[in-house]
């Protein structure tokens, strides 16, 4: 009996040779069109330049004891330009999982989106809900199969399954981490200097996110390519749910007040004589 | 990224009636990391000049002290003040001696001349010098500077109304740059008085 792959088949994966012949028939699955050139490895090197980017932002998820936070900044720069303050970058896969964006903003749209048509598919063949573990690994095998041609995504899977909150780390080398704590952007160190010191597995949901948006506070404060607003969002056994969006220029002045310098010197009329 | 853009940095000045202000921002960074908030690019060359420089932070700090130099020499040669368009003159040969290995720094001159007449200036790292009537900027702003000044400037502006345009000019244009930011400092100057002012800015 062949064993049936469909749910788990995709039509973007490029073809891997050595499969060990159990997906027998599956040489001709429709895969990605890639150009027809003649230097094929020299053409891909210099896309990869034109479209490089340094993942300039920041990220963060965590676990705790009532489920996953997962929290972003919102700007999106090309260079040293700023060309937006409002970016999206916790992208809602399905009602119970959240991906975090970093690096392309093109590539992690595209494929959290193929990610969540690949949940819902499985959902509807296996009449259950796909494992976090589950859905990264599909996200990560697809990156895998893509790797060395310039995709550039650090993404975060967070959600809540039947074994509890998960966090999973992909990105576009191919790699898939299992863990408790991720910070993923040009600002995560300093972001992780926040995290790790505030982090305590008891926390209220409101202790938590407040963890979390500090984290991204201060990131935003020291890294250039961080900024705009702090998302966070809480997902629990019933789902996520998003706890708050606050603009950073303003969440700097709430934790650290403006003081009025005294003035130095001070011009005065002179007393008439 | 360019040498220019290795601490980031965002200058303007513009003119008023009998007066101009100076405004710059606070940011020292190292590329993407910021190092300190309270980075002053504006000097004091005299009561009545200022210059702010922009680009590689440490060309401006070393390029200040000469020319401060510069100018404490002609103080006591000449037992007077210098006049703006001789201090640009000065600044302009000063780059220009480096012609092939150049202070990675774009300055601009701002002060009161003759009758205080108002006279501001900018000059490239090279030493090109480019007058202006209503107002000159440098840095990795410059070119929203350059889009918020020219919507924002009126001619004859009193203190009061040029010191509230530079500011917002300021600080939208740094608003879309990555690099500068982080808080202004404004000096308005008039026959009379220097008003210095620190301007609350986006944190990001």
């Amino acid at each position: 009996m062949r064993l049936d792959v469909s749910a788990i088949e995709n039509n973007f994966a490029v073809h891997a040779d050595d499969d060990g012949g159990i997906f027998g028939g599956a040489a001709d699955l429709p895969a990605m069109q890639l150009p027809t050139c003649a230097d094929f490895d020299g053409f891909q090197k210099a896309t990869k330049e034109l479209m490089k980017n340094k993942k300039g932002t920041t990220t963060l998820a965590f676990i705790f004891d009532k489920g996953v936070i997962v929290a972003a900044d919102s700007r999106a720069s090309m260079g040293g330009y700023i060309s937006s303050q409002t970016v999206r970058k916790i992208i809602e896969i399905n009602p119970y999982m959240l991906g975090t964006m970093a690096g392309g903003a093109a590539d992690c749209q595209f494929w959290h989106r193929n990610l969540g048509i690949k949940c819902r598919l499985h959902e509807l063949a296996n009449k259950r809900r796909i494992s976090v573990a589950g859905a990264s690994k599909l996200l990560a095998n697809i990156l895998y199969s893509y790797r060395g041609m310039g995709l550039s995504i650090g993404t975060m899977i967070a959600g809540w399954d039947e074994k509890g909150p998960g966090l999973y780390y992909v990105d576009s080398e191919g790699a898939r981490l299992v863990g408790t704590r991720f910070s993923v952007g040009s600002g995560s160190l300093y972001a992780y200097g926040i995290l790790d010191e505030g982090y305590r597995f008891e926390m209220s949901v409101e202790e938590a996110g407040e963890l979390a948006r500090r984290a991204i506070y201060h990131a935003t404060f020291r890294d250039g390519a961080s900024g705009g607003c702090v998302s966070v969002y809480h997902v629990g056994p019933n789902g996520w749910k998003k706890l708050s969006g606050d603009d950073v220029g303003e969440l700097h002045y709430q934790y650290y007040p403006a003081q009025a310098t005294p003035v130095e010197q001070e011009m005065a009329d002179a007393p008439a004589a | 990224m360019s040498i220019f853009e290795y601490n980031g940095s965002a200058v303007v000045a513009m003119v008023g009636k009998n007066c101009f202000a100076i405004a710059s921002d606070r940011r020292l960074g190292v590329q993407l990391q910021t190092v300190a908030t309270d980075f002053q690019r504006a000097f004091k060359i005299h009561d009545k000049l200022y210059i702010g420089l922009s680009g590689l932070a440490t060309d401006a700090q070393t390029l200040y002290q000469r020319l401060v130099f510069r100018h404490k020499l002609y103080q006591l040669r000449e037992e007077r003040d210098m006049k703006p368009q001789t201090f640009a003159s000065l600044v302009s040969a000063l780059l220009y001696e480096k012609r092939f290995g150049p202070y990675f720094c774009q300055p601009v001159i701002a002060g009161l001349g003759d009758n205080d007449e108002p006279f501001i200036c900018t000059m490239d790292c090279l030493g090109a010098k480019e007058l202006a009537k209503d107002f000159v900027v440098s840095g990795t702003a410059s070119e929203s500077l350059y889009g918020a000044c020219e919507s924002m400037y009126k001619p004859g502006m009193e203190p009061e109304e040029l010191f509230e345009t530079i500011s917002q000019a300021l600080l939208a244009s740094v608003d879309r740059d990555c690099l500068s930011g982080w808080g202004g400092y404004v000096l308005l100057v008039t026959p009379t008085e220097v008003q210095e002012r620190v301007l609350k800015g986006r944190m990001d």
